[in-house]
């Protein structure tokens, strides 16, 4: 086991590096930085003192083993843009992601694997008939068109939640969390909601194909043979054995939900990475973009490799070598 | 006094989608005292195992009790509900599922399916659930109980998996035990340990068994009275002795004959064989016969010298070990003989199969000569294509080794013409031809494998692999997979197309009767290692090593004074 996180740990660097110099170069190609920063009356002088100050003035490949060379100093580089370190600059906006996306995920999952189950388990019902339209409609719709409907619904018939930006803040490990407060906690139940909507249609999808699978198995009916009662039929016989598959897509959709939920950030005005990312894309601030990509490649090799983890708890058959 | 079990006149149906019902059984009845072994048997789709399901409550969504009653020790159990059932399962009537590799569940440890079941069916709890659980593992003669506890399914063998379903089975000592097919995956020599243990527990704590089983000799060894079933209807009752020793019924003596004996080598099994003899019946055996070279008595077709096999079973830095399949396996093959390789699962034998027909690379040193010539020299395509021509396969697992998307006439000659061995246009002919020499119509060319039973389409995959006109046909387990009836007729079949072509088979079986019925000679296989090589009626008969003693010692025999 030891061996295999190595080995992956490895592999990730490679990958690091791959993802670091595709990203360096396509913003080289995309736009330039200095005509952006400096503005439409900017002097030729003006630019290339401005290009000097952040090394732009050296070729390509220069500039990114320069860059490589920071890295290894823990420098990220320094935003074009807010003329601060990258990196202070992402995680400070990262709690505000976490705390939605998290609570999405625990909601998609705690709604999802139950309704799936019983879905799957009751095929001919009346309420399987819904959950499984609900999927249909709820996968089917654009998350910002829902988006724009929790808001009209919450926010400006019934005046029951903010519509949009992130509420008070609590201080925990010396980070700022608005899940911890009420007031705040209301302005993380819109945008919430809307990220969890997906997710509570995949893993009952799942979590019914997975159950319609797994109660046709020899070891089900011999369960029920050996005279085991329902809950624990349901909650340990087949949930251990569905769970695989959705712990796969959990850590997938985990890791795209933190990196790319830019749509519903910017729909509620929420101060997480996903605006940070898109604002500096537009801004050509290549530091700020190309540090949150080499982040965002580390988080998902990291997200995977818990998930190759657990996989091996979950099912004894798994061993790594 | 009532009977422990007593079903009367049980009818059960199956529900199809379009409102209709199929009869799967019709007017069953069966009693079973205390402490009595019952067998039902029969072919597959009799039925057997949906009478053990009903009496245990777990018949499908779909299947509907009709008429009749099952009573438990007094008690009408036909129209119970789950939870009623589930009150009754595991502590009146235990169960013993055919496949002990798919009856636990995989993701649990054993430790955790012994003790929920003991908690759920008995008053002991926690610790004093495990101390009984190994207490249970120790009667049904598991060594190591306590290590076991921790281990998973797929970390045991199926007669170690099978021994712990029967602990779990006997743990809240029921009254009664379905036991289906508990032998069926089983090696025969653990079946033969396993047996034993099964009637010692029912013996020790007056159990009764229901033992659903297809296998007269098992039958036999077991049990005290035997029902036969045939399409869902009993058409026979009796005691072991008079059912297995004189059977009233033409069905029980047509099962009785196709069963092949181990001491006894038959020209034929006593089944019916409809080959009409037809012109395209003739022609085409006049085309097998015209490219089929005739066999030359006493010429090596294949040998084999020194093949070993190691399969890597630690990844890439596999030279600390490996699996050895195959270790130094030396034979020949003569022309026109049928040579048999016989030995428990995991012995080598379709690996020697594998290496012969060049589907995996043997270990560097072996030596595999075909017609004189190393097949390790033919790399050329030439040589490939008369090499693939020459050693043709027949498959063990006649549903799977067809293409389901192809006509049994397109599967019967597409790899002829993907060879350019024929035109397309004389294929046809030729598949219609071939169905007949294999006792198939011609117009079952036209459909679709599906359409066939299991024995047909054995048929249709010994018709393709005749249609290359093979000097040497590889049959891997070929009838393992079909009831004993279809089995002897398929038997029959290729006894019949090898004296008219002379064909030459190397046939691999688990099972020695079949062996004994089909081949000239045989060699034994023993965890990769060739034990005992000889003539099969010596072999068979006189055994000198050890271990093919052991083999046919296990067999269960029907050894009935008059019956044969």
């Amino acid at each position: 086991m030891t061996n295999f996180i190595l080995r992956r740990l490895g592999q990730s660097l490679i990958l690091l590096i791959i993802m670091s110099v595709i990203v360096f170069a396509g913003m080289y190609v995309i736009s330039d930085p200095v005509a952006v920063m400096a503005g439409e009356d900017a002097t030729d002088a003006d630019r290339e003192a401005l290009a000097r100050s952040f090394g732009l003035d050296q070729p390509l490949p220069i500039q990114y083993l320069t860059f490589l060379g920071n890295i290894a100093r823990g420098d990220f580089g320094t935003s074009f843009v807010y003329g601060r370190p990258v990196l202070p600059l992402i995680l400070e906006r990262l709690p505000a992601t976490l705390e939605v996306v998290l609570l999405a995920v625990v909601v998609g999952l705690l709604v999802g694997i139950p309704l799936g189950i019983y879905s799957g388990l009751n095929r001919r019902k009346v309420p399987t008939k819904i959950i499984s339209l609900g999927t249909t409609v709820g996968y089917s719709i654009p998350n910002f068109w829902q988006a724009l409907l929790f808001i009209l619904i919450f926010a400006v018939w019934l005046r029951v939640l903010p519509a949009s930006g992130r509420g008070p803040t609590t201080e925990l490990f010396g980070i700022g969390w608005s899940i911890l407060n009420a007031e705040g906690f209301r302005y993380v139940i819109l945008p919430a909601a809307n990220l969890s909507v997906a997710l509570i249609c995949m893993q009952t999808r799942l979590a019914r194909s997975g159950t319609q699978e797994v109660m046709y198995q020899d070891y089900m009916m011999f369960a029920r043979a050996k005279g085991i009662a329902r809950p624990r039929l349901i909650g340990r016989h087949l949930l251990r054995n569905i769970l695989i598959p959705i712990v796969t897509i959990t850590g997938l959709e985990l890791g795209t939900l933190i990196a790319f939920s830019t749509v519903t950030e910017t729909v509620f005005s929420w101060p997480g990475i996903g605006k940070l990312l898109l604002d500096s894309i537009y801004r050509s601030d290549r530091p700020v973009v190309v540090a949150y990509m080499i982040l965002i490649t580390l988080m998902f090799v990291l997200i995977n490799l818990v998930a190759d983890i657990l996989y091996a708890v979950l099912d004894p058959r798994i061993r790594y070598a | 006094m009532a009977p422990l079990l007593a079903i009367e006149n049980l009818s059960i149906a199956y529900m199809l989608g379009d409102g209709r019902s199929a009869e799967a059984i019709s007017d069953f009845s069966l009693r079973l005292e205390r402490g009595r072994i019952a067998g039902i048997v029969g072919q597959s789709g009799a039925g057997k195992s949906t009478i053990g399901k009903a009496i245990l409550g777990l018949l499908g969504e779909n299947a509907r009790i009709t008429s009749g009653t099952i009573t438990l020790d007094g008690t009408v159990i036909t129209r119970f509900s789950e939870g009623e059932f589930a009150a009754i399962r595991g502590k009146r009537i235990g169960y013993i599922y055919q496949n002990p590799m798919t009856a636990l569940n995989p993701v649990l440890s054993i430790g955790e399916q012994m003790i929920e079941a003991i908690e759920a069916n008995t008053a002991r709890r926690g610790e004093a659930a495990r101390t009984y659980a190994l207490e249970l593992l120790k009667s049904a003669e598991v060594s190591h109980a306590e290590e076991r506890l921790s281990k998973y399914p797929h970390q045991l063998s199926g007669g170690l998996c099978q021994r712990i379903v029967f602990a779990i089975a006997i743990a809240a000592q029921p009254d009664l035990i379905i036991a289906d097919e508990p032998t069926t995956a089983l090696d025969v020599t653990v079946q033969k340990a396993v047996l034993a243990t099964l009637k010692r527990l029912a013996c020790e704590q007056q159990i009764a068994i229901v033992l659903i089983t297809h296998d007269m000799g098992v039958v036999f060894q077991m049990c005290d009275e035997v029902s036969v079933l045939c399409r869902g209807r009993l058409v026979e009752h009796g005691s072991t002795a008079q059912v297995i020793g004189a059977p009233r019924e033409r069905y029980t003596k047509d099962l009785m004959a196709a069963i092949p004996s181990v001491d006894l080598k038959r020209d034929r099994f006593d089944v019916l064989d409809s080959f009409a003899n037809t012109p395209g019946r003739r022609r085409g055996i006049a085309f097998l016969k015209s490219g089929i070279a005739a066999a030359r008595g006493g010429e090596a077709l294949l040998t084999v010298n020194g093949l070993s096999k190691t399969f890597d079973t630690r990844g890439r830095r596999a030279a600390s070990g490996g699996f050895r399949a195959l270790d130094d396996v030396g034979f020949e093959v003569f022309a026109g003989e049928t040579l048999g390789i016989v030995g428990e699962s995991g012995s080598g034998k379709s690996t020697i199969g594998r290496a012969i027909l060049g589907l995996i690379e043997p270990d560097a040193g072996a030596g595999i000569a075909f017609q004189g010539r190393p097949i390790a020299d033919m790399r050329s395509r030439r040589d490939r294509i008369a090499l693939s021509r020459s050693l043709q396969c027949i498959f063990q697992d006649p549903y799977s080794s067809l293409n389901p998307r192809m006509s049994a006439g397109t599967n019967i000659t597409y790899g002829i013409v993907a060879q350019g061995l024929i035109s397309r246009a004389h294929a046809k002919v030729l598949a219609e031809d071939l169905l007949e020499v294999v006792g198939l119509p011609r117009q079952a060319a036209g459909r679709m494998p599906h359409a066939f039973s299991g024995g047909e389409r054995q048929r249709i995959g010994i018709a393709r692999a005749l249609a290359f006109r093979p000097e040497l046909i590889f049959c891997d387990e070929p009838t393992s997979a079909l009831d004993v009836t279809v089995q002897a007729e398929i038997l029959n079949l290729m006894k019949e197309l090898q004296e008219t072509l002379g064909l030459t088979l190397v046939f691999v079986s688990h099972d020695l009767a079949v062996v004994r019925q089909m081949c000239d000679r045989v060699i034994v296989m023993r965890a990769g290692r060739l034990v005992e090589e000889g003539r099969a009626d010596q072999v068979l008969t006189y055994p000198r090593e050890t271990y093919t003693r052991e083999l046919l010692a296990a067999m269960p025999r029907i050894a009935l004074e008059g019956a044969r």
